[in-house]
């Protein structure tokens, strides 16, 4: 009788772990492949962004000689009309595009004069390591309240960069001749006044040449 | 019609009265109150930060109030409990951890308390009113284009982290990274927490040292692990051989970088938070309801080369 009520006690425990299991076997894998299902691509989306709003928005750039011509006559008066920033900061970006000849070439940078007969570097174009927000911040395309997690939103600029490096850095490398002509479009971050302004330091989003 | 207009001269006389009454024997009407809660005071940094939004809180003619929540997400809670339980208008809210923290801000929000985060991001986007962060990545990624510029391309180095569970300790690791790990002959050996705490970053520092001796550099998710660092390297007589890179701000790395000790910080500007913050209340209990979720502020590099530019959580 007694067994009997162990055995009756020890089928109702089962099944009870039956339909409330205590613990779920889960293959390592598909933990994995869940987290990385649920989490922010960024990748991806820089790739989207690059293609359907950071291009068409090439047309929306403030013509470079315009811009210098503007920056030489009074710097604040051209920060107020053509730059953008991002919250509370003296740092700001300039999204710009233009046509200029290469005057200088290395590694890191290709220097560009714009003004028709000028031989000093006006525009240098940063070609080497793309570090920083100047293509996730110049455009003004992307706002950072749209992302709970602010790190989602910096790995936004990490992919862009990447982007720059992958995409644009190696044809600009072959464009960049001595003399050449070059078109380019970017964003141009201004940090400290004294020093970016002339030449202004441009990460390239596009290049050709004629 | 007369005793009409005696009546209402009577009735406003006693109006008046009344009113005068109540104030002179009341006083005046209690004044609104915010609340300011801050993740530690353990840190001179916070203490500025919550000293600074408490401040422009009474400038604005509020009674303000600081708590204290003590790195603990529960005395945070407890802290929330009793701000809601006591009538506040508005929350500045400093968290201390960037998931934990949310449920605290939607139960003021429940309550109809506006909460403004201050320099500690949560992961919500509809939870707090606004969050005014500085923008930790930016300036980690600048701090890292120095560090690579002062300490090489070659090397090994070790990194101090802040909380794990904070969003500033990851965003500041992941800017200094997306510079320094582009340089293949920089070798991280070593990458401990020290919970932003200067005595965790002197323990952390002293048996890093004792594992990895050749260590060109620290980089310190703070200030206060950076000074920290500093002591330990100082103890051990390698100060002049390792650099430190601090986070902040802070008044006592900004002196020890115009000093030689300390190769950079990135500046915070915690008091510009603190005062915006505490305008962002001041409008909201206005009746203005359009605030930005995510208001980032600027980070700037400060180094031997442009310390004299700043000083008291600032620029001069």
């Amino acid at each position: 009788m007694r067994v009997v009520r162990w055995i009756i006690a020890l089928a109702i425990a089962a099944g009870v772990c039956w339909l409330f299991p205590l613990f779920h076997v889960v293959p390592l894998q598909a933990v994995k492949a869940e987290k990385a299902a649920g989490r922010f691509n960024a990748t991806q989306f820089a790739e989207t962004f690059w293609a359907k709003q950071l291009v068409p928005a090439l047309d929306k750039t403030v013509k470079a000689d315009v811009l210098l011509a503007e920056i030489q006559a009074d710097p604040a008066a051209a920060k107020k009309k053509y730059s953008h920033s991002v919250g509370f900061s003296d740092t700001y970006f300039y999204f710009l595009s233009g046509t200029g000849r290469v005057v200088s070439v290395s590694d890191d940078e290709i220097s560009l004069a714009i003004t028709p007969g000028s031989t000093n570097a006006e525009v240098t174009l940063l070609a080497g390591l793309i570090f920083g927000d100047a293509v996730r911040d110049g455009t003004g395309l992307l706002n950072p309240s749209a992302y709970p997690n602010s790190q989602d939103f910096n790995d936004i600029s990490a992919a862009l960069d990447h982007l720059v490096e992958t995409r644009v850095l190696p044809r600009l490398h072959q464009q960049a001749k001595i003399g050449a002509q070059i078109s380019f479009a970017g964003c141009a971050e201004v940090d400290d006044e004294a020093n970016d302004l002339m030449p202004l330091k441009v990460i390239p989003i596009q290049t050709t040449t004629p | 019609m007369k005793t009409i207009w005696l009546k209402f001269a009577a009735v406003v006389l006693a109006a008046i009265t009344t009113v005068a009454f109540a104030q002179t024997s009341f006083g005046q009407a209690p004044k609104a109150k915010i609340a300011v809660v801050i993740s530690t005071l353990n840190n001179p940094w916070f203490v500025v930060l919550g000293d600074t939004a408490k401040a422009r809180a009474i400038e604005l003619g509020y009674d303000a109030t600081i708590f204290d929540s003590q790195n603990d997400t529960a005395k945070e809670a407890a802290n929330f409990e009793n701000i809601i339980a006591s009538g506040y208008k508005a929350i500045l809210f400093n968290a201390t951890d960037s998931s934990g923290s949310i449920a605290n801000v939607m139960k003021a929000k429940a309550a109809g308390i506006p909460v403004f985060c201050i320099d500690r991001e949560i992961n919500a986007t509809n939870a707090a009113t606004s969050q005014m962060l500085s923008d930790n990545y930016a300036g980690c990624v600048k701090l890292g284009e120095y560090f690579v510029k002062t300490v090489g391309k070659e090397g090994e180095y070790a990194e101090l982290l802040g909380i794990l569970g904070d969003n500033n300790t990851k965003n500041r690791s992941a800017g200094f990274h997306s510079v320094v790990d582009r340089f293949p002959g920089l070798k991280m050996v070593a990458q401990q927490s020290a919970d932003f705490d200067r005595a965790k970053g002197l323990e952390v520092t002293e048996s890093i040292l004792q594992a990895h001796p050749n260590i060109k550099a620290i980089f310190c998710g703070n200030d206060a692990m950076a000074m920290g660092a500093y002591q330990a390297l100082v103890s051990v007589g390698k100060d002049k051989q390792v650099k430190v890179f601090g986070f902040d701000g802070a008044d006592d790395v900004v002196k020890a970088i115009a000093e030689g000790k300390i190769a950079a910080t990135g500046m915070q500007f915690p008091k510009t938070m603190a005062r915006k913050s505490a305008e962002f209340a001041d409008e909201y209990i206005k009746g203005k309801r359009d605030f930005a979720q995510k208001v980032p502020v600027a980070v700037e590099l400060v180094t031997k080369e442009n310390v004299s530019k700043y000083g008291d959580y600032g620029k001069k």
